[in-house]
C-alpha cells in the first residue's frame, strides 16, 4: 500500500490500532501486545482475542506490519517503515491536538 | 442415561450475532451444552444436559482463517467448540465480569459486517435464482412441461422468498451492527 492510501485508511487512528501499531515497535505475538497495551495503559485496555487478530490481519495485509518469524504456531509482528511512519504522523496529529487543549487541563 | 435436546435451524432464528451468543449462553446457564458444532448443526445442534456453567460465547465469522487464527484465541484463554461453515463458535468460562473478544466498537462492527457478507452472498444467489426463473416463466420455457407453469411460479416465488427472508436478516444485522 502506498503511503497516501495508507494515510486515507488510518488517519484518524483508532485508539486500539494506535497502540497495537506503536506496541509493534518491538517484535510480539498477539497475546504478547494484549499484555503490552494492558501495562502501558495500566489495565484500562485489556484487547480481546478477536480485536487483535482482525487488527494484525488488517495492518499486514496493507504493509503496515509485517510477520518476523513464527514460534509455536504463533506469528511474531514487527512494524514496518510504512507503519512507522504512519503512527509519527498520528502521533503528530495528536499531539498538536493536545496543544489545543491544553486550556482544558 | 444423558439428557438431549435438539434445537433446529439456530442460526436462522437468531441472526443477530450477539443474540445467537446470548442464546448459547442461556442454554449453558441452564446446563445445556452442544454436544458438537459441525458443518450440519446449523440444521440441527445437540445439547446434553450436564452442570450449568456461566460461559461467555462468541460467535466470529472467518472465511480463510489463517494459521494462527485458533492458536492466538486459545492463548487469549478461548476454548474451541467447533465451526459451522465459516462461522467459529468460541467460549470462555469466568465467575465475575463477562470476557469480550471484541473489545472496541470498530472490530465488533467488522465482526458484524462479516456475517453481512456471508449472508449477502446467498442473497444475491437467491435473487439471481429467482430473476433467472422469472425471466424463463415470462419467455415460456416452461410451457412445453406439464403443470410447467405453475412449477415455475412456484420456484419463482421460493427464491424470491428466500432471498427477501436473507435480505431481512442483512438489514436486522445492519440495525445492530455494534452490538
Amino acid at each position: 500500500m502506498d503511503i497516501n492510501k495508507a494515510r486515507k485508511r488510518y488517519i484518524p487512528m483508532s485508539e486500539t490500532m494506535l497502540l497495537i501499531l506503536f506496541s509493534l515497535s518491538s517484535i510480539r505475538h498477539g497475546y504478547g501486545i494484549m499484555q503490552h497495551v494492558k501495562e502501558l495503559t495500566k489495565n484500562r485496555i485489556e484487547l480481546g482475542a478477536g480485536t487483535v487478530y482482525q487488527s494484525l490481519g488488517k495492518l499486514e495485509s496493507d504493509g503496515l506490519i509485517r510477520t518476523v518469524r513464527e514460534e509455536q504456531r504463533k506469528k511474531l509482528y514487527l512494524i514496518t517503515p510504512l507503519g512507522k511512519q504512519i503512527l509519527q504522523e498520528e502521533t503528530q496529529r495528536l499531539n498538536e491536538i493536545c496543544g489545543y487543549l491544553e486550556v482544558v487541563k | 442415561m444423558k439428557q438431549l435436546k435438539t434445537f433446529w435451524l439456530t442460526p436462522f432464528t437468531h441472526v443477530v450475532p450477539a443474540d445467537y451468543e446470548d442464546w448459547f449462553e442461556k442454554l449453558a446457564k441452564e446446563g445445556w451444552h452442544p454436544v458438537k458444532v459441525g458443518q450440519w448443526s446449523s440444521i440441527a445442534m445437540r445439547f446434553a444436559k450436564a452442570e450449568p456453567k456461566t460461559y461467555r460465547y462468541v460467535a466470529d465469522m472467518q472465511a480463510l482463517p489463517k494459521k494462527d487464527y485458533r492458536p492466538t484465541w486459545e492463548e487469549f484463554g478461548w476454548e474451541y467448540v467447533g465451526q459451522m461453515a465459516s462461522m467459529h463458535v468460541w467460549r470462555k468460562q469466568y465467575t465475575d465480569v463477562r470476557p469480550e473478544s471484541f473489545t472496541d466498537s470498530a472490530s465488533r462492527q467488522d465482526r458484524n459486517r462479516r456475517f453481512i457478507f456471508a449472508v449477502s452472498v446467498s442473497f444475491v444467489l437467491f435473487l439471481a435464482a429467482a430473476i433467472g426463473f422469472g425471466a424463463a416463466l415470462f419467455m415460456g420455457w416452461f410451457d412445453n412441461v406439464p403443470d410447467g407453469r405453475i412449477q415455475g411460479i412456484l420456484i419463482t416465488a421460493l427464491m424470491l422468498a428466500a432471498s427477501a427472508g436473507l435480505g431481512l436478516v442483512i438489514l436486522r444485522i445492519r440495525k445492530n451492527i455494534d452490538k
